[in-house]
């Protein structure tokens, strides 16, 4: 276990893909989760920490050594590939053996390590089968067990799970976790979907359309408490509202055009030096973070009247599409906690919404 | 699985393919078989059978004779796979996009005429020719001699006119593997030659048996490219066959060489796809 430092990586490629100047730090023996949307560059980056491409400019380090002129072979580093990338012509043992046959390793050992992990990964039944006979929750777990039969420093894996159905996914990913917990491998997740990488992370870090780093932080850090309106838009979903900032010496408030001032909580811990009177913020509130009510409720520091244009029933939770009277959108989830709720929100009702203003996050226009 | 679309194409698609190859090559063929071992009357009577056309051949002449056409096809065979793998992993993988271009560049040369190509090749074979000139020029050689009419000028011919059935089959199945899995060997540890040999050459199997078959059968039995460019020097199997077929009242022993010479072609086409089986790992892919 190991970690991995990117030094102000960068790298580019005709087609306009490209990384910008990344340095990040993986800690040792942590699951990091590197999300990011379709091509913005993040397999690039892995690419480059498996040494399947070569940097422009910068370094990368494995511990404590500079693994950057390190040909690919040699890299203490093993991928889980998207498309799993299994060798068809061998059946699941020679697979998940082939690292170990290439260390010529003794016959015997071979046996017994492949073995081992075919039984902890349930293909014991599947040791000669091809790998093309086999389902993709079977195909993907060879993949695994093949990439770490050799126990790498670090394990990377590609979007692996993009193949896999919604609730075999989901299955995996806490098999993932658990795995990780396990052997204590250095991980990275690279993927596209904000529900993978918050499930997965210990870390994480989000990445741009620019192929630069927004923010890295715990996956409560990030959800919560987004950096950049491009996080915020990103992980999650959220509500979005610009105004200007306004009686920034007594209390702080957002003026938002035909909708009025509300109240936000800039304490000591959310003050940043760009922000003075009369500057253009934005304001994003989690939908979740909205209390929905026909009735009107005291306690909340911010308040707001709309009209409920329509309602997606999601089961656990019930999503409310509002229309405010600027002629804006918000979104409101509330959990469906009973089966008879008291009061009924239908279409067209009108509706106040209530948030208390800790719970919106103050960005930079 | 057998797909409906698949099982639902008559035979009849099939027959028109099929009664051609019956009549035109297995019912001459099966003559030939037979008439090699027919002892013929001096009235052009069948007497019976006869084993004698068959062990007229069972001399050192003529068993050196096979040998060399193996020789020929054999090495004929290994340059052109030597020389097109590189070619069709190139333009498999790294000439991408201008890959169709290369293809056509590989096959430009076989819509020529054939005879073009032999005195294109005259000149620069003989004496006074390129290859001399060349040489000359870079000191290599004071004296020139003349390259035609030798076993160098036949295999040079020959790789030049084979070489695009070894490339075809190879790059077909080269281009249908994924790049990742190279990637992935390479990733597990191996170098680019382990990769090469445990990955890439089993998943290419299949074209390279197809490649080696369409090259080696052939060249086996090529009659015209020695003729041409070897002189009279060296006898090939294609030479004999010629020379009995056409010869006056010899037409059985040449069918008799003729059975020979396939009977020998195919117990080595044999050794070589066990060798291939052998010695590349994994199942046939690709």
């Amino acid at each position: 276990m190991r970690s991995v430092r990117l030094q102000k990586l960068k790298k580019s490629f005709r087609d306009g893909t490209v990384i910008s100047d990344v340095s990040l730090n993986m800690p040792a023996g942590k699951f990091f989760a590197l999300l990011g949307p379709s091509g913005c560059g993040k397999t690039t980056l892995l690419r480059l920490i498996a040494g399947l491409e070569k940097a422009d400019s910068g370094k990368i380090f494995i511990g404590d050594e500079d693994v950057t002129d390190l040909p690919i072979h040699k890299r203490p580093i093993n991928i889980v590939f998207q498309n799993y990338a299994l060798f068809p012509h061998l059946d699941v043992f020679d697979n998940v053996a082939y690292s170990l046959k290439l260390e010529k390793l003794p016959k015997r050992i071979i046996e017994q390590k492949v073995l081992k992990i075919l039984e902890a990964f349930h293909l014991e039944n599947h040791i000669y089968k091809r790998v093309t006979e086999l389902s993709g929750g079977q195909q993907q777990r060879v993949a695994l067990a093949r990439a770490i039969v050799n126990e790498p420093d670090v394990l990377l894996l590609d979007e692996p799970l993009a193949a896999l159905d919604f609730k075999l996914r989901e299955k995996m990913l806490i098999e993932l976790i658990e795995l990780q917990d396990k052997l204590k491998t250095t991980f990275l997740y690279v993927t596209h979907d904000q529900f993978e990488a918050l499930t997965v992370a210990d870390q994480m870090a989000i990445m741009n359309h620019h192929g630069e780093i927004e923010q890295i932080g715990t996956p409560k850090e990030i959800y919560e408490f987004p950096l950049s309106s491009f996080v915020a838009r990103f992980v999650g979903t959220t509500n979005i509202m610009t105004g200007t900032l306004c009686n920034l010496d007594k209390e702080p408030e957002i003026e938002i055009e035909q909708l009025g001032r509300f109240k936000i909580d800039l304490s000591q811990k959310h003050k940043k030096e760009w922000m003075v009177e009369g500057c253009n913020i934005i304001m994003s509130i989690r939908p979740e973070k909205i209390y929905i009510s026909k009735n009107v409720v005291e306690n909340f520091s911010n308040s707001l009247k709309g009209h409920v244009q329509s309602i997606v029933y999601h089961g656990r939770s019930t999503q409310y599409n509002i229309l405010l009277k600027n002629g804006m959108r918000i979104q409101v989830f509330e959990q469906n906690e009973e089966h008879f709720p008291q009061q009924v929100i239908d279409y067209d009702n009108e509706v106040n919404l209530y948030w208390q203003k800790e719970n919106a996050v103050i960005l930079e226009k | 699985m057998k797909s409906l679309s698949k099982s639902q194409v008559p035979f009849s698609f099939g027959a028109p393919a099929m009664i051609w190859q019956v009549l035109f090559f297995y019912l001459p063929l099966a003559l030939i078989v037979i008439s090699s071992f027919i002892k013929a009357a001096d009235n052009g009577l069948i007497e019976g059978l006869t084993l004698d056309h068959v062990t007229f051949f069972l001399r050192p002449l003529y068993l050196k004779v096979i040998c060399s056409s193996f020789i020929l096809a054999i090495s004929n065979t290994i340059i052109c796979f030597l020389i097109a793998y590189p070619l069709a992993y190139f333009i498999a993988f790294t000439a991408k996009r201008f890959g169709n271009l290369f293809l056509i560049l590989v096959i430009v040369p076989f819509w020529t005429n054939f005879l073009l190509h032999v005195y294109a090749w005259f000149f620069v074979l003989d004496k006074d020719g390129f290859l001399n000139i060349l040489l000359k020029g870079l000191g290599l050689v004071q004296d020139p001699v003349s390259h035609l009419n030798t076993p160098f000028a036949v295999i040079i011919m020959m790789v030049y006119y084979y070489l695009p059935f070894m490339v075809f089959p190879l790059y077909s199945s080269l281009e249908r593997m994924d790049v990742r899995l190279i990637e992935a060997s390479r990733d597990l540890g191996a170098t680019w030659l382990q990769t090469f040999r445990r990955i890439i050459l089993p998943l290419t199997k299949r074209g390279l048996k197809a490649g080696f078959f369409l090259v080696y059968i052939p060249s086996f039995g090529e009659f015209v490219i020695p003729e041409l460019m070897g002189g009279d020097r060296q006898m090939f199997v294609g030479t004999v066959i010629a020379d009995y077929i056409l010869g006056e009242e010899t037409g059985a022993l040449g069918a008799a060489f003729t059975v020979l010479a396939m009977v020998f072609m195919l117990l080595s086409a044999v050794v070589i796809y066990w060798i291939i089986e052998r010695f590349i790992p994994g199942k046939s892919h690709g």
